[in-house]
């Protein structure tokens, strides 16, 4: 088929919905036009409440570093506890941010990258629970001093501390490098494909792949 | 007031029923999805009405809504039916059918492009429609948010696909 030809089927369709089609005016006015975005708002409820979650958190672990500045071993894990505790919250703040700029007259490929990068929230907490496993210890510290008032680390031995807290150390790079792969810009490396896929739901996997096309589609 | 901004869209929505009936039936083959979505574009493009940017012509604002809450719809829903049923519209867009010889050529054909559209993926689809329309690189840009560099890079090659997939009709 040639353009020419294509054209001209085009037209003869354009002619045929200029004559045939029209507006079932009767069926519109049935339209509940302010019908409400329920899964919007359901995802700006859930990433309001994780702000406000957060938020409380990075105050209480503040206020936690601030009680125990002189024991070293406990603010140290205040701060790594904090640390956390404040890239996700910035990571709720930037979903909320996303969730108000998402303007449906705005370009298809901004728009979509937008709602797409809410869709793939979840692998933050993938990313920060795998960067938390070499500090594991300082969720362990806190929560046992704030819960329990237990000090773990004064009833262990300071050689095995050190050396764990060396083994962890050297995991440190490693797994940064891992998680800088962990990307859907690397969804066609069969490990990162596969590891994502354990991880996050069907719905955070096809996201990243959508992302993962608009790149694509962009250059 | 609320009545004339009712009638206006609804002038508004009669003038440019084409872009929508067209969308929806490229981005569902079922009947009862193509119903929704007609609704869900209307409902977006009411919430928007009164924030059309009188920068953009009409239909550049209306392609953009139309075809970000079908690409939405799309990746949510994806109930397809084999059968594919695209001229038996029984909603807000009726449209009266033709038996005649001249149009059931028209409609095979149609059919044919149809399908061929279906297999794109959601952003060639919205490219390709834009395209079919003879919508002018610039529009295209403005619609899909790349340059106009790209939309003529991508063009051509949805040509030479057209021409390979419609060589032997």
């Amino acid at each position: 088929m040639e353009a020419r030809e294509l054209n001209k089927i085009l037209a003869a369709y354009d002619t045929k919905l200029d004559k045939k089609l029209s507006l079932n005016v009767a069926s519109f006015k049935s339209i509940n036009l302010d019908k409400s975005e329920k899964r919007t708002q359901s995802i700006l409820k859930y990433r309001i409440i994780e702000i406000v979650v957060f938020s409380l958190l990075a105050l209480f672990m503040g206020n936690y570093i601030a009680s125990n500045w002189t024991q070293p071993h406990l603010a140290i894990s205040g701060i790594i506890v904090g640390v956390f505790t404040l890239i996700a919250l910035a990571g709720s703040i930037g979903q909320v941010t996303l969730l108000k700029q998402i303007d449906f007259a705005k370009p298809i490929v901004d728009i979509r990258k937008k709602i797409e990068l809410v869709n793939t929230h979840g692998l933050l907490f993938v990313k920060l629970m795998f960067l938390s496993t070499p500090i594991w210890w300082a969720y362990v510290v806190v929560a046992s001093d704030s819960l329990f008032n237990i000090d773990l680390y004064a009833n262990m031995d300071v050689d095995f501390v050190l050396k764990y807290l060396m083994v962890n150390a050297l995991l440190i790079i490693p797994l940064v490098w891992f998680l800088y792969k962990l990307t859907y810009k690397n969804l066609h490396i069969t490990w990162v494909r596969k590891t994502i896929g354990l991880f996050v739901g069907t719905k955070t996997m096809k996201a990243l792949e959508f992302l993962k096309d608009i790149k694509e589609f962009e250059s | 007031m609320m009545a004339n901004k009712k009638e206006q869209f609804i002038k508004t929505l009669d003038e440019h029923k084409k872009i929508i009936y067209k969308i929806v039936n490229s981005y569902c083959q079922n009947k009862e999805d193509r119903k929704d979505l007609e609704q869900e574009i209307i409902i977006q493009l009411w919430k928007s009405f009164d924030k059309y940017d009188s920068n953009y012509k009409y239909s550049t604002w209306m392609y953009r809504i139309a075809l970000n809450v079908a690409i939405s719809f799309y990746r949510k829903e994806k109930k397809w039916s084999v059968k594919n049923d695209f001229y038996n519209e029984e909603s807000i867009f009726k449209i009266e059918e033709d038996t005649s010889e001249e149009q059931t050529e028209l409609n095979y054909h149609l059919k044919l492009l149809q399908e061929f559209i279906h297999n794109l993926n959601e952003l060639n689809k919205a490219l390709m429609l834009l395209y079919l329309e003879e919508k002018s690189y610039e529009e295209i840009s403005e619609v899909l948010g790349i340059s106009k560099t790209n939309v003529a890079t991508k063009i051509s090659r949805i040509k030479l696909k057209l021409k390979k997939e419609f060589q032997n009709i």
